[in-house]
Formats: C-alpha cells, structure tokens, sequence
C-alpha cells in the first residue's frame, strides 16, 4: 500500500485539524478535497513527516509516518502551490540541485534534470534563467523537481493554479501521464474540482477535520441519483416532504430544483407526493452527477 | 505541445546516504556568489591586504636589499604575533569581511524566503540542521579565503623566507591563534549575516543592515563613550569586540581595559540568539501552507 494511515488525529492547540481520518490508498491518481481548512494540508504534512499526528499511525510507502519521515521524502516527490524556484539557476541546475538534495549522485541527477525537462516539454528553454520564465513554464518545472528523482508517489498541490486554458491541459496530460503510465502513484490536492474528475479515479473528501467520503469517483456518483425537475404550484409542501424522505434538494438560478435521492427509494414516490401536494411536475430529467455536486453533496455547500 | 513519450524512464539508480547532506546547498552557493556582479571583481581586491602583508613578511627577511626602509618602517616589520594581530583585527581588514559576507550572505535565507525555495529544500530529505550548515559553509567559504588561508601562508612562508625554525620554536602556539580567531571571526559573522537575512525577503534590505548595524553599533559605542568614559561600553560596538578577543587570541594587549572573555560573551551570545532566532524562523512545517 502507498499510503496506510488509520485513526489519525492532529491539533493545533484546541483547533481540531484532524479526527479519526483513516485511509488506505493503492494505486493511480487519487484527489484531495475540501474546503478551506477542512485539513488537507494538515494531513499532507503528516504524510510527509513533518507532522507527528497526536492519535493514531500510519505508513507512507511502507515507512512509518512518525519514525521515518526522512525515508519518506527521499521517495516522495512534492510539487508545491506556490511559484518558487531558486533565483540565478537555469532549469538544468535547478531540477538536478534538488535531485542532488534528494540523494541522488551529481552526475545522475544532471542526467535526469535533462531527461524530465525534456518530458515536461521546457527542453528548450532549460537553460534559460528561471527568473525569464512564465508562469506556465514555472509549474512545469515544479513537475519537473518534483520527479527528477523518480519518486514512487508523488503530492501535487494545486497543480493548475495559474494557468491558462492550453497550460492546464498539458499539466493535467502530464499528471494523467504520470499517473496511468508511469506506474506514479498521484496525490492531487485541488479545488479545481473539474480537474479531479479529469484526472482521478479515486477521490477523498475531507470536512471539518473528518473524512466525508471516499471510494471511486463513479461508484460514489452512484450513491444517489440526481434528477432535475422545474414545477408549478406551491412547492413549500412538496419539498419539505422530499427532504423527510433524506433527500438533499437544491435549487439553481433558473428555477430548476436537483434533488439528490437515495437509490434504496422508488423515484414514483416524487410522482406520489407532487400529486397529493397538487403539484405539476413541468420537466424531470435524471441528470449526471458531477464531482461538484457530490462535492456540494457531502460538504454541504454550493 | 504533447506529451515526451520517450523523456521519461524511471530511474534505476540507488540514493546515496551522504555524510554531507548539505554540500550541494554550499557548492551551489558558492556557484550563485561567483554569477554576482562585481564579486569577482571584490574577492581580488580583498586578498590585497595579504598580499601587502605576504610582502612585508618577505622584506622582513631581506632589510638589507631595502635601506630606504630602515628607521620607524622596519618596525612594523617586526614579525611577531602582533604582526598577524594587526592583519586579522585591523578595522579595514573587518570592513572587507563585511563587504564579503554582503556579497555572499545578504541573499542566503532572503531569497529563499522570497521566492518559497524553503518548500523545495524542506520536502526533501534535508533537516533543519543541514540547510543552515550548507548555508554558513558558503560564508565560511569565503572568509576563509582571506583569515584562515592568508593566516596559515604568512607563518609558512615566514619560515621560508627565513630558512630557520626559529620563528616555529618561538611562537609554536601561533597557528593555532590563527585557526582559532579565524573560526571565532568567521562563525560570528557567519550568524549574524544568515540572522539578517532571515528578516526580510529584500536581499538589499539585509545587504543595509549587516553593513548598518555593525556601524551603527560602533557610532552607539563612540558616543557612550565620550558621555560615560568607561572601557566597559566597548561592549557594544561589534568592531571592539572582535578586536579584543582578536588580541587576546594573539597574545597582545587588549586595546580596552576590560577583560576580553565580556567580549567573548558578547559575540557568543549574539551566536546563540541567532541560532534559536533561526531556528524558530525557518520551520519545515510550513513548507506547506
């Protein structure tokens, strides 16, 4: 297993950051979710050792998260959100100074800086000056940092921040790349939900400190199924006797209500209830569920 | 643009545990200082010195192929320990450390803090401990080049130009003066220029402050000294400090009537508070954010 965490606590002082996350992670691209201090960081750092959790263990590539973190980040690679490089290097001697600092022999980690560079197509401009390069070209480069000692999982933090539209398709092809035929596992950590979709198959949810969900993308869609409708009539009634069924049921800018309904229920219910509630039902289609709305579905936000 | 199909293979070489983690950290330092402007042109000019010392310590041995520096000149070619004293601990030759450890110390933790490199050190298997080392041996690096070295040459080439032992079997311990003030001069200065440049993200704002706090606290020293007339408020000026214990170290007379192990204390205390200093600024931890 690459990553094996079980019952994992973290506190900052009294903040709680993480509560019982147990995870067991295999193979192939797997995404990070949450909201905003739902404790995905948190949980990256233990997976990187740079946090001891308070409660519970784990281990990352076979090695324990508490007593081998330097064995985990000489087998991990890490490509960070931010825009950072090191001013004065070209992209040559940058990629291999970090291959260098991960252990790997100078004249080999020069050889690998050419070869990455080339696979995340900066081949040409490797020997420019970092501080000349776009902001594209900079998050291709933490790709490429991040590879350059051939990792066997590697953390990927808001890999298309910044990008515009061609850009964030040739990193998400890259990561999709790595991922499927690499034999990299991938951790991605985005809020770019879209992305996920395109690039995952497997997804954590993170709320609160606690895990929401997690399980295949398409298995967790099938949770519930998603049907759109448009009525006409007093809806207070009929909506208030879905959600006693546990149904979530939204409602967007143009009228349409998305109801979530659990499988275990006979959708003639909807048909049931609207005609005791004297409502007409205009439009009921059974729609996709995207990675948003399960999202929104366990987060419990739009 | 696609994908490199064949840019990419997996690697089958083994990582190496290395006994010095951090000397990627220093040789690429070290790398980075030389691409400054004018550094190759500064490091030159601040072997000068030596090299007018190297000279002196060479007439020394030949006065008489020099008569017109007999008299009050050939004083000052007295080659004794006070001769290397005035090398290591005159105020020119501590200016030029300064300008060196600018050059090559402002930017050490300033520009990482500036461009987020402590991400890209701390995710790898790097401790806190290695980054600093690798840090500080850049500007031992250089200074080292104008204390240690010129240092360990003049005594060598004393004995040369003299052709005796004489000078070895007068002064044995002087080498070891040498090795010592060069480690206590280079270890405060190695401190106090990663101290400062871990304040700011600005390598000009630190270049200022190394040159304008040891300045500034000379100019404090002159004018408590005028107003209280005690030796004691030497401790205050950095410069002062260093060139008592330089003398002390050389078995000269101190140039202010105080004990030298204050000043001691001093430059230690100022080494031990950027070392926590540090260590509580640059956190591992927050490599992500």
């Amino acid at each position: 297993m690459s990553i094996e965490i079980k019952d994992i606590h973290f506190s900052y002082g009294k903040m709680k950051a993480l509560e019982g996350v147990s995870l067991d992670l295999s193979q192939g691209a797997v995404g990070l979710l949450g909201p905003n201090g739902a404790g995905k960081s948190t949980l990256i750092r233990i997976l990187l050792g740079f946090l001891s959790p308070d409660k519970g263990g784990g281990r990352v590539l076979g090695y324990d998260i508490k007593d081998e973190q330097p064995k985990i980040r000489r087998y991990v690679g890490y490509m960070p959100e931010d825009d950072c490089f090191i001013p004065g290097l070209d992209a040559v001697s940058f990629t291999s100074y970090l291959g260098e600092l991960s252990g790997m022999p100078r004249q080999e980690a020069m050889k690998r800086a050419h070869e990455v560079l080339y696979y995340v197509g900066l081949e040409e401009s490797r020997y420019r000056k970092l501080e000349t390069y776009s902001s594209g070209m900079k998050q291709r480069l933490k790709l490429a940092q991040a590879i350059v000692h051939d990792p066997k999982l590697i953390f990927l933090d808001e890999p298309t921040t910044g990008l515009d539209p061609n850009g964030r398709r040739e990193v998400l092809e890259l990561i999709m790349d790595i991922s499927s035929k690499k034999n990299i596992q991938v951790l991605i950590s985005s809020h770019i939900l879209p992305d996920i979709e395109l690039t995952c198959s497997y997804v954590v949810i993170l709320n609160k400190g606690k895990l929401a969900a997690q399980g295949d993308i398409s298995e967790l869609k099938e949770i519930r199924d998603l049907y759109e409708m448009k009525i006409k009539g007093e809806a207070g009634g009929f909506l208030r006797r879905l959600k006693d069924m546990k149904c979530k049921v939204e409602e967007t800018e143009d009228g349409i209500f998305k109801v979530y309904w659990p499988p275990d229920q006979n959708r003639q219910e909807i048909f049931k209830i609207a005609a005791e509630e004297k409502i007409q039902l205009r439009h009921f289609v059974k729609s996709e569920t995207s990675l948003e709305d399960l999202f929104a579905e366990v987060v419990g936000v739009d | 643009m696609t994908i490199k199909e064949k840019g990419y293979s997996h690697w089958d070489g083994e990582f190496l545990v290395k006994k010095f983690p951090w000397w990627p950290i220093t040789r690429y330092g070290i790398k980075l200082t030389f691409m400054r402007k004018f550094f190759k042109l500064t490091l030159p000019m601040s072997l000068l010195p030596a090299v007018f010392w190297l000279t002196g310590i060479y007439i020394s041995e030949r006065l008489e192929d020099f008569p017109f520096l007999k008299g009050e000149t050939s004083q000052f070619l007295q080659i004794d320990p006070g001769y290397f004293k005035i090398y290591f601990t005159q105020g020119f030759m501590l200016f030029i450390m300064l300008m060196i450890v600018i050059f090559c110390g402002a930017s050490l933790i300033s520009d990482d803090l500036k461009h987020n490199s402590l991400q890209l050190y701390f995710s790898r298997p790097l401790k806190k401990k290695d980054y600093f080392l690798g840090k500080i041996a850049v500007i031992v690096f250089f200074l080292f080049i104008i204390t240690l070295i010129p240092g360990l040459v003049f005594f060598i080439m004393k004995l040369v130009f003299s052709g005796s032992l004489k000078f070895f079997i007068s002064y044995p311990w002087l080498p070891l003066s040498i090795i010592g003030y060069s480690f206590i001069v280079t270890g405060f200065f190695s401190f106090y220029a990663l101290l400062l440049s871990s304040l700011s993200k600005n390598r000009r704002l630190v270049a200022i402050l190394i040159f304008g706090v040891y300045f500034i606290s000379d100019i404090v020293y002159l004018i408590l000294r005028s107003e209280f007339r005690s030796h004691y408020v030497s401790l205050v000026s950095l410069r002062a400090n260093l060139q008592q214990v330089g003398a002390h170290i050389f078995g000269q007379k101190t140039p202010y009537d105080i004990s030298w192990i204050f000043s001691f204390l001093v430059l230690l205390g100022i080494c031990v508070f950027a070392g926590f200093f540090l260590k509580s600024k640059v956190k591992g931890v927050e490599v992500i954010k």
